[in-house]
């Protein structure tokens, strides 16, 4: 009896063309019976169903093995992809012999008030899980409650009930039942804007989070307050008391699990205006601490989530367990979410100033543990709102034109001649070239801080590509420089400007981009230890280019202060004074560079002393040779102009200046083994090395001396603090470890020590960027 | 049927709607795409659909006193898929109004 009535159902209703389910309108606008209405039918297609089993079957059978009948584009490449169905490994929606395709689950069955709170209790723990990258469907989606809620997909939001159509009174949900629908509604709602957030993203990656919904609608239409004001009336009816009794301790914990979720909702709105952000987010904290407190009251309730459900989403995927992450990590997921959207949004009052918010956003990106998606997507949505300043033309300023006449605001004011044909007062033409930059300069600078907003990984991938679209900027800006120079030297101004400002400019961002990038490769532990040591020595080249740069930079802010002294008007030494504070910054950039430059190279003469006694492990590489290693690390970098990378042969004299480490011996000197050991153990072989320490802990001090202030980084002044601290940490600790090598290294090597290197994210280097091998005595 | 003749069969249905029943009762509409000796079928674009569970149909016919009544079947979009052949029960051509091609059954 079931199965012809199955299959007229099946021809009746659903199992109509591939176009899916809701495709049975027309037979319900056919009852209608208006004239126009019928003109304007589509005509519809009659479908005619042929059973074709045994003919088929036969066919097959006549067919070779291995012959195939197929559509001749559709590769085997693309057969890989399919799902095979009826393997329970593969197919979502195959059954165990015996199994329902459904749980019985009741989702109008009574709640205990504990079961209703670790059912809130264990969403919450999804939606972390959520954040941290799993899909939907492994996590959230895997509620019974929110299936219900969200399949058969309701139209307006009285529809997206526990039950669907109509039912006895008796069987209505109690008030528990209706509580754990307004969370549920608003938890839904909490993900729509969570997706809606992160995709609206300039640069969005699907690697770090997952956005699909599986054909279900997260209540994209309904507004925020609908789901506020579900919630408010479910502490009314809790607190109010007379529907229900409820002990008070676990009626005030369920209250507080609502008041935050209502909070959350409200942070996560997207169109909070940007005044009122910090706000929302204090007030989540001390909510997320009440439910913290009071979650060892729930008691769970494992029927209410069931993977079954997958069987039901639209999933081209094979079946995925369950994600369960454990309860105390999803509240300290949920509160760095929060903490760090905290954090983002004091960047609107940051002062408006572009080293400021590089800073900011440099040290977001430093945060551990590294901040979440969601706080990053926030991040980038802040971030991007409007500007009343031109942000590449404030950075400039601070570097190349000290009270410049290129940049005198009177420039912008003047009005071209009414006559095309002549030529244009040189004011102008200046504004219009430092325009014409300013735009060419955009697009690399919005490339650069999104780099900024990425997780650390992508960061250094993306500052890889950023330095070489600036690499471009720089051949243009040079262009630029030299009609700059030509309308100076028509106003005479030749003194009172820097040659090459914007090559300049550009070209110390790109440097400092270098040196960043290499950093973060030791901070991933991208490099092994045997390859420290040449690593360490291209970031010291780095950066002595990058203080030469700034060297030149410094010594044409004092002649430019020295000229404005000397003309003693009230506004040259006014501007004389902005000069002498611009001086400030100068010196900080340079005391940061030469830190990195001392470090740099005290590290790479550490750890060649270290490739030659044998104490850093050389992994054999049969299918190696250095040279193409070198090429490898340096790819990145070798089209840039002017070229940063020297060549092997270079390289090879800085990292193996006594011939290979094996067989330490070169034509000038017979330098064996023995020699090596015994110069060594001479004091002075590592006097250079403690000098470049010393330099660098100077130039730390003084970095530090210079403050936050000098670096335009008063906005992340702790993290800046600790930033310069733990370089000067690194210093002393290589101190240390230079000072164990001299006093172990006797006439016949090195005797009882072993070089440990500590290992980067988990807090036991001073600074993820300095990778400072311990000597240890055995 | 010769080797030819069923070469030239199978491939009419390339591209063609097939309704695939299994053997757990799901039925699969999607396009032919590839077959083989063993009665393998790949469907591309392919729908899942599932019957209600048995107390719900007999619910439905109570209710409605039809004992042909129409219920509605759990239907999901599954994608590029492979029946193997062993769990075919039955194989169904849908033959649309509109399609040019004649197939020859």
């Amino acid at each position: 009896m079931a199965e012809p009535q199955l299959g007229h159902a099946a021809t009746s209703n659903n199992v109509v063309p591939v176009d899916g389910p809701g495709s049975s309108k027309e037979a319900s606008s056919a009852s209608i019976g208006l004239p126009l209405r019928q003109a304007m039918k589509q005509p519809v297609a009659e479908i005619k169903i042929h059973d074709i089993t045994d003919k088929f079957t036969r066919a097959c059978s006549a067919l070779e093995v291995g012959q195939l009948v197929k559509d001749e584009y559709f590769t085997l490449f693309e057969s890989i992809g399919a799902l095979e169905i009826m393997d329970p490994k593969m197919d979502s929606g195959f059954l165990q012999p015996g199994e329902a395709s459904e749980d019985d689950y009741d989702t109008l069955g009574a709640l205990l008030p504990e079961e209703l709170i670790g059912i809130m209790d264990q969403l919450l723990c999804y939606e972390m899980a959520w954040h941290t990258g799993y899909p939907l469907s492994q996590t959230l989606f895997t509620s019974v409650y929110i299936d219900k809620l969200l399949w058969p997909e309701p139209k307006v939001l009285e529809q997206a009930q526990f039950y669907r159509g109509e039912i006895t009174d008796d069987k209505r949900p109690g008030v528990l039942l209706e509580v754990l629908r307004a969370y549920c509604l608003a938890l839904v709602k909490c993900c729509d804007f969570a997706i809606a957030r992160i995709t609206s993203r300039d640069y969005f990656e699907e690697e770090d989070f997952c956005t699909h919904t599986y054909n279900r609608v997260l209540f994209v239409q309904v507004p925020m307050n609908v789901f506020q004001r579900e919630l408010d009336a479910s502490v009314e009816r809790l607190q109010d008391g007379t529907e229900v009794e409820i002990n008070p301790i676990l009626r005030d914990a369920i209250v507080a699990r609502l008041q935050f979720r209502k909070d959350f909702l409200t942070a996560l709105d997207l169109d909070v205006p940007i005044d009122h952000l910090e706000a929302h987010w204090q007030p989540l904290l001390d909510g997320l601490t009440t439910i913290t407190t009071t979650q060892q009251l729930g008691k769970t309730v494992p029927g209410s989530f069931s993977l079954k459900i997958q069987r039901r989403l639209a999933s081209t995927v094979p079946p995925r367990p369950i994600v369960e992450l454990d309860s105390a990590d999803a509240f300290s997921k949920l509160k760095q979410l929060i903490t760090d959207c905290k954090e983002a949004t004091r960047f609107p009052s940051l002062p408006p100033d572009p080293i400021e918010y590089q800073n900011f956003l440099w040290a977001f990106a430093s945060r551990t543990p590294t901040p979440l998606p969601y706080s990053r997507s926030y991040l980038a949505n802040l971030l991007f709102h409007e500007s009343s300043i031109s942000i590449p033309l404030a950075d400039m300023r601070y570097l190349v034109f000290p009270a410049s006449p290129i940049l005198d605001p009177t420039n912008w004011t003047l009005s071209p001649p009414r006559n095309p044909m002549l030529p244009k007062p040189p004011r102008l033409q200046l504004a219009i070239l430092i325009d014409d930059f300013i735009d060419r300069a955009g697009q690399p600078y919005l490339e650069f801080w999104t780099a900024l907003g990425q997780n650390r990984c992508r960061l250094r991938r993306m500052l890889n590509h950023v330095i070489s679209a600036w690499d471009q900027l720089q051949s243009d800006a040079g262009v630029v420089d030299e009609d700059l120079k030509n309308v100076i030297g028509q106003m005479n101004a030749e003194g009172q400007v820097l040659d090459y400002p914007l090559t300049t400019w550009v070209y110390h961002k790109k440097l400092w981009m270098m040196e960043k990038a290499v950093l973060l490769g030791f901070e991933q532990d991208i490099y092994l230890p045997d390859e420290y040591a040449g690593m360490y020595l291209f970031l010291n080249n780095v950066s002595r280019k990058r203080k030469d740069l700034l060297l030149t930079v410094k010594s044409d802010f004092n002649n430019r202060l020295s000229q404005l002294r000397s003309n003693k008007s009230a506004s040259g030494l006014q501007k004389a004074k902005e000069v002498q504070d611009g001086l400030l910054y100068i010196d900080s950039l340079l005391a940061e560079t030469t830190a990195t430059l001392e470090l740099g190279l005290a590290l790479g003469k550490f750890y060649v002393a270290l490739l030659y006694l044998d104490l850093i492990p050389r992994p054999k590489r049969p299918f190696g040779s250095e040279q193409c290693r070198y090429e490898l690390r340096m790819k990145n970098f070798l089209n840039l102009h002017p070229s940063e990378v020297t060549e092997f042969s270079e390289f090879n004299n800085h990292t193996k200046p006594f011939g290979p480490y094996e067989k330490p011996d070169t034509d000038e000197v017979d330098y064996t083994k023995d020699k090596i050991f015994k110069w060594m153990a001479n004091p002075t072989f590592w006097s250079g090395m403690e000098e470049h320490v010393r330099r660098a802990k100077e130039a730390c001090s003084l970095l530090r001396k210079l403050g936050p202030q000098a670096a335009h980084a008063v906005g992340v002044r702790e993290a800046w603090d600790k930033e310069v601290q733990s370089t000067m940490a690194s210093c002393v600790a290589l101190g240390v470890a230079v000072l164990g090598l001299k006093l172990a290294a006797g006439a016949e090597g090195p005797r009882g020590i072993t070089i440990e290197f500590p290992t980067g994210g988990q807090g036991k280097r001073y600074h993820e960027g300095w990778v400072v091998g311990k000597v240890i005595k055995v | 049927m010769d080797n030819a003749e069923a070469s030239f069969y199978l491939s009419q249905f390339i591209g063609k709607n097939l309704r695939i029943h299994t053997s757990d009762n799901r039925v699969f509409g999607g396009q032919m795409k590839c077959t083989d000796k063993d009665r393998n079928i790949i469907l591309a674009l392919t729908y899942e659909y599932r019957a209600p569970p048995e107390a719900e149909i007999k619910k439905a016919v109570v209710d409605s006193g039809n004992p042909s009544t129409a219920v509605t079947w759990d239907s999901r979009y599954v994608g590029l898929v492979v029946v193997p052949g062993a769990h075919i029960r039955k194989i169904e051509f849908e033959e649309t109004g509109f399609g040019k091609s004649r197939v020859i059954l």
